[in-house]
């Protein structure tokens, strides 16, 4: 047998094994299966907490969370997933009018989940809150100066705003809530507003927002509080300073983190049963701990480094909100030039 | 006037040439023979300043080129022309840019006439705009010859040219070259392993033979 | 082979067939708002990134294999590396460095008092990490290009009188033009392609505009129809390498380790120092910042997990190597179209274009283009088929073959259109059949194309992300995942780990290939 030969064979064998092991799965009641865009290493934790607790095994796929759902789409009445977790209310919203959850109301999820951070028809789930508001730096910023979003806009803020990307979820939904509360036209200068002040291109990530303000680029900026909370962990003595925005109108924007299970889950009990799970005090305590956002579980202590932030009004926009008026807070934000 | 003195070649441990010394007068045509494997390859790429060598000094007219096997002067310096046994015609300049490739430096009109009066020389007129892949084995071979003349060089080192050429032609062939190199009174070393080619186109005839050169 | 070709070609067919589905309103607003500012700043990266990757890719391949310096022979080798590092994790470093806040211009405000700068308003910085990240393709192929020029050709430019530089542009270079056209037709097709490296830098692309339909306006079919466009730009790019390869085929086997140019003393040090500046930037400096944050993350990050990542990414960059290279010998044979197949020919150009495709577009394409089929079948009264194929090893393999066909098909034609005519006849003349002529004849000469191609595949896979995130099956996570999943959230000291044993992995690769190139040109 020639070089050449033994190639070809070889590459039947590994294409065969790879296929084998690709199909053969274990089908179990005790199994519970999730598509998620939240990362791996902040449910892993969760799950397997929870696998000891009742013996039920979890098995799960992250990916992002447009194109989960479009994989779960197409999937349809075929798919393995019993459960889809995901991250900003929009995502969530979307996935329901896609008709890709089933309604789950029991009442644990109902004593322990506030109505405000559920599906009102049960689709959905919130398990986490993250609160985005004004970092700022303590160097150059009197806090005194600093009060709304909509404040940013204003010109004494020119070449001293700091902004995450357009294109990232959480500023879509912080617009969005622009838009809910004051209508397209006021939110269309608000972000104009925003864009004249820019000092720097909008960044890519909350850190960068934060890194620019105290290299001095910029003196004001927009982060989800648990950046803020991982920076501190590493530079305790960073001259930022977390400011509740609009504490005398609308609150503090928040989001959500959820989950839902799907319409054609093959293990609904299993995937209840986890929903539940985590909503719980326990599961709660540690989403609080490991990513520093706030538990959706009210009666849940928060960790001690986000409470020593002190508490905060929140936004009592209806979180689905942020799905409905997504593509509107794009558009402008594209005619507005914020890129 | 060209002198080669004390050229010896090793490579890795085999000793090639032994202490090569000639030398040629301006216009002299000059044939090297000797076995294949013998060194004859090897002593044009030194006196074209191409290969480094154990020692051995190249002058001409009286410029020293080369000293203890080391080049003084880059080859693209040195105005010594040479054929390749292959010929190495850039396959993708046609037979007017190949020609002129090494009169650059001349305008426009002189390089064309210099073209025109080469291509009239080995009697080649009317070919300018064909490619290498286009011609005949034995015009790639006077191509490459007048490619090297057209810089007018004061050497002109062939390396096996006429080898391999069909036997008919090739003595016709050997004959008009060195009528060219005659009119033109280039000095020229022609390396070739066919004894009866070197004695009808040189004025001299040297044989390599146990690493050393003998002239007859 | 029309078949093989065709349903490698499948994602292709699907983004086409998007234009049954016209959406009015959102085109408006589209090229309106989005398209003229878009189209023109991806004019501008890819005339950047192109001339850039052409510059510095040729020239240091030009300085590798024709002249000696110090240092040569490890440079040689070393400049594939930078490859090994996904781009957006270069593009990462390269912002963490360079940007406002960054070491370097800290220094500059600090000690020499001058101004900062963003250095993401304009182009250039972007371009520039394109240029660093993507010139290894170009390098690589031009490379082997010069390797197989004849050393006579040099040398008898040389004794005509030809400085360095003249050799370099009249004579090299323009025989080296079809490999420079392969490397800069792949390096046009990844930054259009790029998502990850132009999202850092915030610089919208025509991607943008793509992701922005899907994940914005939820319109899988605008973007679909403006992934089209994409192609057509891709198709246009192909046609444009053709074209500037022409008529031109150099045959030539040789493989001459002389080197015609010797830089002694300070020109010798000069290169050398130029060279190595390239392989600080490009490889070393983002090494030393993983390696720091790698140092501080190993004991958190590293966990039995990692086995499982390795042995996952092995598998399916070894497979999706071996399976795309075959067919891409298959359809590169000088044999296969011999007999001017236009048809043939077309379907293969289809074939090589899912490259300029963005991963994610593709990989939702392949979805789609299943589901139809599943349709189609249970309309004939059979089952559907999503559930076995979806989530699936072979359509992930199949995702990776698709995409990566191009870069195969490139750097194995450019080394099929060396045979010489000339072997074929005498191989036939001494009565060898057509499968021996395969065996024997062809595919040792085109083995130089075959393995350069086969890395370049294998340490693309390695990095790929998009598909790989949609379309792995359960507990297939790879060493991209993982690193794209710690570096997302903002975890770049533990996203490190990962991406260091990627690099690691790569010159893994790189070293086996090396061996097995040197094995090969030895034969010929
Ligand atoms: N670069 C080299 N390295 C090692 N040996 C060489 C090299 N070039 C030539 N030789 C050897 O030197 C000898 C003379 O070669 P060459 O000058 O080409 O002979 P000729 O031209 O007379 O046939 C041969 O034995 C050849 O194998
Ligand atoms: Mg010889």
């Amino acid at each position: 047998m020639n070089i050449k030969t033994q190639g070809v064979l070889v590459l039947a064998v590994l294409v065969l094994a790879v296929t084998s092991i690709g199909t053969a799965q274990a089908k179990s009641e005790g199994l519970v299966t999730i598509y998620s865009s939240r990362k791996e290493h902040l449910i892993k934790p969760l799950f397997e907490s929870f696998t000891k607790d009742t013996g039920i095994k979890v098995m799960y796929l992250t990916g992002k969370g447009g194109a989960l759902i479009e994989r779960l789409k197409l999937e349809g009445k075929n798919t393995k997933a019993d459960m889809f977790m995901t991250v900003d209310a929009g995502n969530l919203w979307y996935a329901a009018t896609q008709g890709l959850f089933q309604a789950v109301q029991t009442q644990t999820l109902e004593s322990n989940i506030p109505s405000h951070l559920r599906d009102p028809k049960g689709l959905w789930t919130g398990l986490s809150v993250r609160a985005r508001t004004i970092v700022y730096s303590t160097e150059r910023v009197n806090p005194a100066d600093l009060s709304t979003y909509e404040n940013l806009a204003d010109a004494k803020w020119a070449n001293r705003l700091c902004l995450r990307t357009s294109k990232k979820i959480y500023t879509k939904s912080l617009v969005a809530s622009m838009i809910y509360h004051h209508g397209k036209n006021k939110a269309g200068d608000i972000i104009s507003g925003w864009v004249n002040n820019l000092a720097a291109t909008p960044n890519a990530k909350d850190s960068h927002v934060m890194n620019a303000i105290v290299s001095g680029q910029c003196d004001v900026g927009l982060v989800n509080t648990y950046y803020f909370a991982r920076l501190i962990a590493k530079r305790p003595n960073v001259p930022l300073r977390l400011f509740w925005a609009n504490q005398d109108t609308t609150g503090v924007h928040v989001n959500v983190s959820g989950a839902g299970v799907t319409k054609y889950a093959p293990n609904a009990k299993g995937a209840i049963k986890l929903l539940e799970w985590l909503s719980s005090a326990k599961a709660q305590a540690i989403y609080a701990s490991l990513n520093k956002e706030y538990p959706a579980n009210q009666n849940i202590a928060e960790d001690e480094v986000v409470s020593s932030w002190g508490s905060f009004k929140q936004d009592k926009m209806n979180l689905t909100q942020a799905g409905v008026l997504q593509a509107d807070a794009v558009k402008l934000m594209q005619t507005k030039d914020y890129r | 006037m060209l002198l080669v003195n004390h050229l010896s070649i090793v490579y890795q441990t085999t000793q090639v040439l032994n202490k090569f010394d000639l030398s040629l007068a301006t216009g002299d045509i000059f044939a090297l023979t000797g076995d294949s494997g013998s060194g004859k390859s090897s002593a044009l790429r030194f006196i074209a300043g191409l290969d480094e060598v154990q020692s051995g000094q190249v002058v001409l007219d009286g410029n020293q080129l080369s000293n203890n096997g080391v080049h003084n002067i880059a080859p693209e310096l040195r105005k010594i022309g040479m054929v390749f046994q292959d010929y190495a015609l850039f396959p993708h300049m046609n037979v007017k840019k190949n020609i002129a490739f090494g009169i650059h430096h001349l305008s426009n009109s002189e390089q064309q006439a210099r073209v025109e009066e080469l291509l009239l020389m080995i009697g080649l007129e009317g070919i300018e705009q064909k490619y290498p892949h286009q011609l005949s084995g034995g015009e790639q071979q006077r191509i490459a010859l007048a490619r090297a003349l057209a810089p007018s060089p004061k050497l002109l080192l062939l390396d096996e040219p006429f080898s391999s050429l069909d036997k008919n032609h090739q003595e016709q062939l050997v004959l008009q070259v060195r009528d060219i190199l005659k009119k033109t009174n280039v000095t020229s070393i022609l390396v070739t392993h066919d004894k009866h080619e070197a004695t009808i186109f040189a004025d001299k005839v040297g044989v390599i033979e146990n690493k050393q050169l003998t002239i007859n | 082979m029309s078949v093989l070709a065709l349903s490698v070609a499948m994602p292709i067919f699907v983004v086409a067939l998007s234009w049954l589905f016209p959406e009015r309103e959102l085109w408006a607003h589209f090229s309106t708002v989005l398209l003229p500012n878009l189209i023109s700043a991806t004019a501008v990266l890819l005339t950047g990134v192109g001339l850039g990757v052409t510059l510095l890719g040729t020239i240091l391949a030009y300085l590798v294999v024709m002249v000696e310096f110090p240092g040569r022979r490890w440079l040689e080798w070393a400049l594939f590396l930078p490859f090994a590092i996904p781009a957006y994790v270069l593009a990462f470093v390269y912002l963490g460095v360079f940007d406002y806040s960054g070491y370097v211009q800290v220094w500059m405000r600090e000690v020499l008092g001058l101004p900062g700068f963003d250095i993401r308003t304009r182009s250039w910085a972007v371009i520039l990490t394109f240029v660093l990240v993507f010139y290894p393709y170009v390098y690589m192929m031009v490379r082997a290009s010069f390797k197989r020029q004849k050393i006579n050709i040099i040398e008898a430019s040389q004794l005509l009188g030809a400085s360095p530089l003249r050799v370099f542009f009249n004579i090299s270079l323009p025989m080296a033009r079809p490999a420079v056209a392969a490397g800069l037709l792949v390096t046009l097709m990844e930054t259009l392609a790029d998502f990850g490296v132009v999202s850092l830098f915030n610089f919208d692309t025509f991607t943008t505009a793509i992701y922005s339909a899907w994940g914005d306006f939820r319109s899988i079919e605008v973007a679909a129809q403006l992934a089209s466009l994409l192609v057509l730009a891709a198709f246009f790019l192909i046609y444009f390498e053709k074209k500037a390869r022409g008529q031109a085929k150099y045959y030539s086997t040789d493989v001459s380790n002389k080197k015609p140019y010797h830089a002694l003393g300070i020109v010798g040090w000069l290169i050398s120092l130029f060279v190595f500046g390239v392989f600080m930037l490009s490889f070393a400096m983002p090494m030393l910042q993983l390696i720091i944050w790698g140092w501080t993350s190993i004991s958190e990050e590293w966990s039995a997990k990692y086995v499982d990542l390795i042995v996952s990414t092995s598998v399916l960059t070894v497979s999706a190597a071996l399976i795309t290279i075959s067919i891409a010998t298959i359809l590169a044979l000088p044999s296969c179209c011999k007999k001017n197949n236009l048809w043939l020919k077309g379907v293969i150009s289809m074939a090589t274009l899912g490259y300029a495709l963005p991963g994610s577009i593709m990989a939702v394409g392949l979805l789609y283009g299943i589901n139809q089929i599943s349709a189609i079948s249970v309309y004939f009264g059979a089952q559907s088929i999503n559930h076995i194929i979806f989530g699936s090893i072979a359509l992930l393999l199949f995702a990776y073959v698709s995409r990566f066909m191009a870069i195969g098909y490139s750097s194995i034609k450019a080394s099929a259109e060396q045979i010489k005519p000339m072997f074929t006849q005498s191989a036939h003349l001494l009565g060898a059949s057509r499968l021996r002529l395969i065996w024997q004849v062809y595919l040792p000469m085109m083995m130089p194309g075959i393995l350069a191609g086969s890395l370049l595949i294998a340490v693309d896979v390695m990095k790929e992300l998009p598909a790989t995130y949609l379309l792995r099956p359960f507990g297939w996570d790879t060493l991209a995942v993982q690193v794209y999943e710690l570096s997302a959230e903002g975890l770049f000291e533990r996203a490190a780990v990962p991406a260091l044993i990627m690099v690691l992995f790569g010159a893994v690769l790189m070293l086996i290939f090396q061996l097995l190139d040197k094995k090969s040109s030895k034969n010929l």
